[in-house]
């Protein structure tokens, strides 16, 4: 075989791996009220995508059984493959060719930002997990919604207590993913640390698509920090802890990550890399609120497992979805998005609220501790919540202008 | 000092490298064949070392193990399936390898679920080495001294016996293998087990470094092609050498130019296409 012809086929047969699957509809009928899911199903981020597709699977069985306003309820599975254009894409289709309205999903920023630009064009409705603060800030628009508290939340509800706990460790440093999400964790971040007299002595960028973070701990322990901080998600994050931990950093500095995925990413690490160890969280099974333990109980009794962040996600992002559908009486997107603003609900973090000027949720959010193996009552028992609270900016702040 | 632990680094992560691109390189050379479940194979390894230290065997026995298991069914596939396709054009190579690939990764998911797992090194090599304020596990450095030992097994095994000899010349002529009275079908299943064996065993290797996680065949084999098309197709010694550019590269980058570290390798990749055609050492 030619050198030429082998490139050729082999880029062809790598992105025929990468991405197997494309749009997975259950069961949707033309007359159907579909409720879809754009996830990255394949890529780095699948074991978040495959929960998640699980909590809005198994939202839209619960409304009311399958059935709102007299339709059929399905649920549409769409792999977004943790790329923007090719949710876009894909979003397009499943809008085109199946007349969906309802989104639940994103996971990612980059690609839950052009997805939401993409719904709101064609006036559907898109309820997002995802983490940067634009998405409820300066391109926040009518037709999305944000469950999740935005990067500038997940920073000061993790590093101000920390600094508050921890007030000698004053340098630290950075490991940061070069895209929207983490320079949103990273300028949020810096804030903080100009405002406390934090020294901050390095950061290391990383691409989206990296696996081996050898080398940004080696450029860390040469900047000799107090804490290290890793801004990167899901699958990046625990190659990042596993990798620092391996080189010994946990008896060197004390370790933050601002961003954890939940329960899926302490089964990941185990608890010996997670215990001593300061997670900043979304959910945690062990949120005592009545909604959560109704929830919790349902997952263990359906699948046989705690609920974990993606799949707790997903599942509140798209029961709000159904409930907006059935108080607007349409699943016409202005409709729903009039019906969900404003609403306040018992949610899984307590009593939740949909602010109407920016579109974002108002919940807390957590500052967990990783414990030791001993130390865990039971299999899921990883970590003790250490802080919990609500930091917001304004819908001025974040300059959110509706569009 | 932080480029000497980056380039320490490197070869550690150049040598793993190596490990997984060397049985694809000898695969291609002696059949032809472009296997694209080579990173399936390598996932498989991992999940079968960590399958088997959760079953309470001990680190060095589940290597062997993990590499050995799936060189069998690496070898039963073979004679099942593949070699009805050798001399099919490359892309029913490409389908079945790629259906392969896809099932590997799929009944991974169904055994042990989409999300990975962490993979403890041996207690004995859990520590870290410390220079000045330098830190550097014990594992990664055993793990450079093993590739190394390794390496000059296989090159013992394919440049200095019959055996390698016999492969050698099959990758020239198979006919002419077949004519001098050796069994050219069971040269291919061995040489196709080795590969997959190797990839195997990098994959056992990656584990305690890397965790697992069902996705990273795909990741692996990405990188597999890359050190292929630098070293050469089919040039054991071009694999040797590309795995450690690739791995030095890529460490090295991330403290010269840490955004663009995954994508230098690629780069690298692509100068050395643009410089000789072939790869560093390669024939075809």
């Amino acid at each position: 075989m030619h050198r030429r012809r082998f490139l050729l086929l082999s880029s062809i047969a790598s992105a025929s791996l990468a991405a197997p699957s494309i749009l997975r509809v259950a069961h949707a009928a033309d007359d159907d009220i579909i409720v879809a899911a754009p996830l990255p199903m394949s890529g780095a981020f699948a074991a978040n995508g495959k929960y998640g597709s699980m909590g809005t699977a198994m939202a839209v069985a619960v409304a009311d059984a399958g059935s709102v306003l007299g339709k059929k309820l399905s649920y549409l599975e769409i792999d977004t493959e943790g790329r923007p254009a090719t949710a876009v894409r894909k979003v397009q289709e499943a809008m085109e060719q199946k007349k969906v309205q309802l989104f639940a999903g994103g996971v990612l920023s980059s690609t839950a930002l052009a997805m939401g630009e993409e719904i709101n064009k064609r006036q559907g409705i898109f309820f997002t997990t995802a983490g940067a603060d634009e998405i409820t800030g300066s391109k926040c628009n009518r037709s999305t919604f944000r469950w999740s508290v935005p990067t500038y939340g997940a920073i000061n509800e993790t590093v101000r207590p920390l600094i508050a706990q921890m007030p000698k460790a004053k340098r630290w440093y950075t490991i940061t993913p070069k895209y929207v999400f983490g320079e949103g964790l990273l300028n949020a971040a810096k804030d903080v640390f100009k405002e406390k007299g934090i020294e901050h002595v390095g950061n290391s960028y990383h691409s989206l698509d990296e696996k081996e973070f050898s080398g940004y701990i080696t450029n860390a322990v040469a900047a000799q920090p107090d804490v290290l901080l890793i801004l990167n998600f899901g699958s990046q994050s625990s190659a990042t802890l596993r990798q620092a931990v391996s080189f010994g950093l946990k008896d060197k500095m004390t370790i933050l990550l601002a961003w954890a995925s939940g329960l899926e990413q302490f089964e990941e690490l185990g608890a010996d890399v997670s215990d001593g160890i300061y997670f900043g969280a979304q959910y945690w099974h062990q949120i005592d609120s009545p909604f959560n333990k109704q929830f919790v109980a349902k997952v263990q009794k359906e699948k046989g497992i705690n609920p974990n962040y993606s799949l707790a996600g997903a599942y509140i992002i798209s029961k709000l979805l159904i409930e907006g559908t059935k108080k607007a009486g349409s699943a016409d997107g202005p409709a729903v998005a009039k019906a969900l603003q404003g609403m306040e609900y018992d949610g899984l973090t307590g009593k939740e609220t949909i602010r109407a000027a920016d579109h974002q949720v108002i919940k807390n959010y957590y500052l967990l501790k990783g414990k030791a193996k001993s130390a865990m009552k039971d299999k899921d028992d990883y970590a003790d919540i250490i802080n919990s609270g609500q930091s917001f900016l304004s819908p001025q702040d974040a300059k959110c202008t509706m569009t | 000092m932080i480029y000497l632990f980056q380039l320490m680094n490197g070869i550690g992560l150049g040598m793993l490298y190596f490990l997984l691109a060397v049985g694809l390189s000898v695969i291609f050379g002696l059949l032809h064949f472009v296997n694209f479940a080579h990173g399936a194979f390598y996932l498989l390894g991992a999940y079968l070392c960590y399958a088997l230290l959760e079953y309470g065997i001990d680190f060095w026995g589940a290597l062997a193990l993990s590499a050995i298991i799936v060189a069998g069914i690496a070898a039963l596939v073979e004679a099942g399936l593949l070699k009805r396709i050798y001399r099919m054009d490359h892309m029913y190579h490409i389908v079945a390898t790629i259906g392969l690939a896809l099932m590997i990764q799929e009944i991974v998911i169904l055994i042990w679920g989409p999300i990975g797992s962490s993979v403890a090194p041996p207690k004995a090599l859990s520590g870290a080495m410390m220079i000045g304020h330098f830190i550097y596990p014990e594992y990664r450095l055993f793990l450079i001294g093993f590739t190394a030992v390794l390496a000059v097994i296989l090159w013992w095994i394919l440049e200095g016996t019959r055996l390698g000899a016999v492969v050698r010349a099959g990758s020239e002529s198979t006919d002419m293998i077949s004519l001098l009275g050796y069994d050219i079908n069971r040269i291919n299943t061995a040489v196709f087990a080795l590969g997959a064996g190797l990839a195997a065993l990098a994959g056992a290797l990656a584990a305690p470094i890397r965790g697992v996680d069902p996705f990273m065949g795909v990741e692996a084999l990405a990188v597999a092609f890359v050190v292929v098309v630098i070293g050469g197709m089919g040039s054991y010694t071009g694999a040797l050498i590309a795995g450690l550019i690739v791995g030095i590269v890529q460490s090295m980058m991330t403290t010269i130019w840490p955004a663009g570290a995954s994508l230098a390798i690629y780069i690298a990749m692509v100068l050395v296409v643009l410089i000789m055609p072939r790869g560093l050492l390669g024939r075809a």
